[in-house]
């Protein structure tokens, strides 16, 4: 005859001894532990130290190099092609990517406080993947003739604090620059001017520029930059290897480059928010095992006082697995809500940091890891108790 | 099935060293070559305290291995049985009262009978309250087990051993708080059942013995 878990009477009998205040512990203990982890994970993912977002952001080592200028120079200092071979072939150099100038001129135009404020401006663009920041808005599309612009944020810090207040001109967020509409004439040599709509997206502490996408530019100096030779870029971006950092700046001494935009500080903050990523993963294990340990005693506890009554049960032909499937019933049923909750939290929890991290272009890293590992811990942990109650449950038959 | 239940050189390890002694050397049991319970035996044990009656239904029934010798169903080694293999020798061919009547107490009477039909569905109700009424405790039925007499608590637990197909039959001092009417209708009723399926009954006591008819007697 087969056994299942349905038998009414048993679990009537079984649950007289389960105390809803240990449940209860183990319950707020562990769900207060795996929000922690999770929380801690999430904001590991969003603050762009996993594995994708670290090759564009952070952890990454960033150098812009340029020649020296020397006394007035009306020929551009630029890079030839063999310099820029040999510097790709230095080991400190992972990868090297160029510099664009606009080779046509651009006028920028804003309208701020009834004021109208206009000025030439020059732009530059670098591979995307050079940008420590990539909005959402990063993208050319000649038909919608919309430009994208970032700025070095140490622009604004002026503006505000130099420019702005001397002026009678009011200060201005990050939020208020993006949403304020520019206007840029571009003009070719000899041709007539075409005004496109600009807006600035983002804020790079790496690049000391006005910044377009690469799209833009390379169409943008097709279109108005049609006499004489294409400009050789005047400064690299090369994502070097920190450890060969004196091989670096001997090259470029021997060479007479200089090296400005160096991202040791990212380098820190990124250590820095992966110590404290970790440190609160680390804390939420540690109060998980808390959790699973209180659990592990309950159930000592709870089987050691239904002993008797269990044994009895055994005696009437009840199989120790049989009557394990009641115990282990509450358990994934306690785990489980648990676990729906803890996920909850941490996608509340994340909220906190989703748009401050959104405005430097990262925090949007999948959520599926979160789920990945709420799911194997319920599946670990579950497993766990399985195996403690099993084992409790034969040494009772046992006489153990 | 299990037609014949193989003693040899049985004896409880906590009466190691005393093989000298009377109880012992007088056992028609203990340390005895082979001795053999067959299918439709009508068999009562009669002991002194202390004299492992109790042990060797643990024995018999799986529930202890702290023993020498060997026992046997049919021509197996019961010490290679398995947990499943025990579970369904204990629903459907070994059927036990024990001594202490293991009852739950927070249960009531028939929460503590059905707790055992559930498992073999073996009995309807109707019949199990036909017996209980013929113990005289069928008013009982929704009594909690705990407040009932160790005589009520008795007839109770010989309604619960008898909710399951067995081809034998323990019983562990059935009758040694009933009075001598009581005694007989628990032998009718375990009779009756036993019959059915020419099942074995192994009664123990310290001298007040189940009425079984054409018993043999075996001194322990």
């Amino acid at each position: 005859m087969k056994q299942t878990a349905s038998q009414t009477g048993v679990w009537q009998l079984l649950r007289r001894n389960i105390s809803a205040g240990q449940l209860l512990g183990y319950s707020a203990a562990n769900a207060v532990g795996l929000i922690v982890v999770l929380v801690g994970l999430m904001f590991y993912l969003d603050s762009g130290n996993e594995a994708k977002n670290r090759e564009q952001f952070f952890s990454k080592d960033y150098a812009v190099i340029s020649k020296k200028v020397d006394g007035i120079g009306f020929n551009p200092v630029t890079f030839s092609e063999e310099e820029i071979t040999d510097i790709e072939c230095q080991p400190w150099a992972k990868k090297t990517g160029r510099f664009t100038a606009s080779q046509f001129t651009v006028y920028g135009s804003v309208t701020l406080g009834g004021r109208s404020l206009g000025t030439y401006l020059f732009l530059e663009s670098i591979p995307d993947e050079f940008f420590d920041i990539k909005p959402k808005e990063w993208n050319f599309d000649p038909d919608d003739g919309f430009i994208p612009v970032i700025i070095n944020k140490d622009y604004l810090t002026l503006y505000n604090f130099g420019f702005a207040v001397p002026q009678g001109l009011p200060q201005l967020s990050e939020e208020i620059i993006g949403s304020i509409p520019l206007s840029v004439r571009l003009t070719g040599e000899g041709m007539r001017p075409e005004y496109f709509e600009a807006a600035i997206v983002g804020f790079s502490t790496r690049l000391n520029t006005i910044a377009v996408p690469q799209s833009f530019m390379d169409w943008a100096n097709e279109r108005f930059y049609t006499e004489g030779e294409k400009l050789e870029p005047s400064r690299l971006i090369i994502e070097t290897d920190a450890l060969q950092a004196d091989k670096m700046n001997s090259y470029l001494a021997q060479h007479g480059y200089e090296k400005a935009g160096d991202t040791a500080d990212e380098g820190k903050i990124s250590k820095f928010l992966g110590v404290v990523s970790g440190v609160v993963t680390i804390n939420g294990v540690v109060i998980c095992a808390l959790a699973v340990f209180i659990l592990l005693l309950s159930i000592f506890l709870l089987l050691q006082q239904s002993r008797d009554k269990l044994n009895y049960l055994m005696l009437l032909g009840y199989s120790p697995t049989i009557i394990s499937k009641y115990y282990l019933r509450v358990v994934i049923i306690l785990n489980s809500v648990i676990t729906v909750i803890a996920i909850c939290t941490t996608l509340l929890a994340r909220n906190i940091w989703i748009r401050p991290l959104g405005e430097i272009g990262i925090g949007d890293a999948s959520i599926a890891p979160i789920f990945i590992v709420a799911l194997t811990y319920l599946l670990l942990i579950n497993a766990i108790n399985a195996r403690v109650i099993h084992r409790r449950m034969h040494r009772i038959w046992h006489n153990r | 099935m299990i037609d014949k239940i193989s003693l040899q050189n049985l004896l409880p390890r906590v009466f190691r060293g005393m093989e000298d002694f009377d109880k012992i050397r007088c056992s028609e049991i203990w340390l005895k070559d082979s001795v053999s319970l067959e299918r439709g035996c009508r068999i009562c044990i009669s002991a002194e305290s202390g004299s492992g009656k109790s042990s060797l239904l643990s024995f018999i029934y799986g529930n202890r291995v702290d023993y020498d010798g060997t026992l046997r169903f049919n021509d197996r080694n019961i010490k290679e049985y398995t947990i499943n293999d025990w579970c369904a020798i204990r629903t459907k061919s070994i059927a036990l009262l024990p001594q202490e009547l293991r009852l739950f107490p927070e249960l009531t009477v028939m929460e503590n009978i059905q707790i055992k039909n559930r498992l073999t569905n073996h009995k309807t109700e109707t019949e199990i309250l036909e017996y209980l009424d013929r113990l005289g405790i069928a008013e009982k039925r929704n009594v909690l087990a705990g407040k009932l007499s160790i005589g009520q608590q008795q007839r109770v637990a010989l309604v619960r051993s008898i909710c399951q197909p067995f081809d034998f039959i323990f019983l562990d001092e059935p009758v040694s708080h009933l009075d001598e009417r009581n005694n007989r209708i628990v032998a009718d009723i375990i009779c009756e059942d036993a019959s059915k399926n020419e099942a074995g009954i192994v009664a123990t006591s310290v001298g007040h013995h189940l009425m079984l008819p054409n018993a043999k007697f075996i001194a322990l």
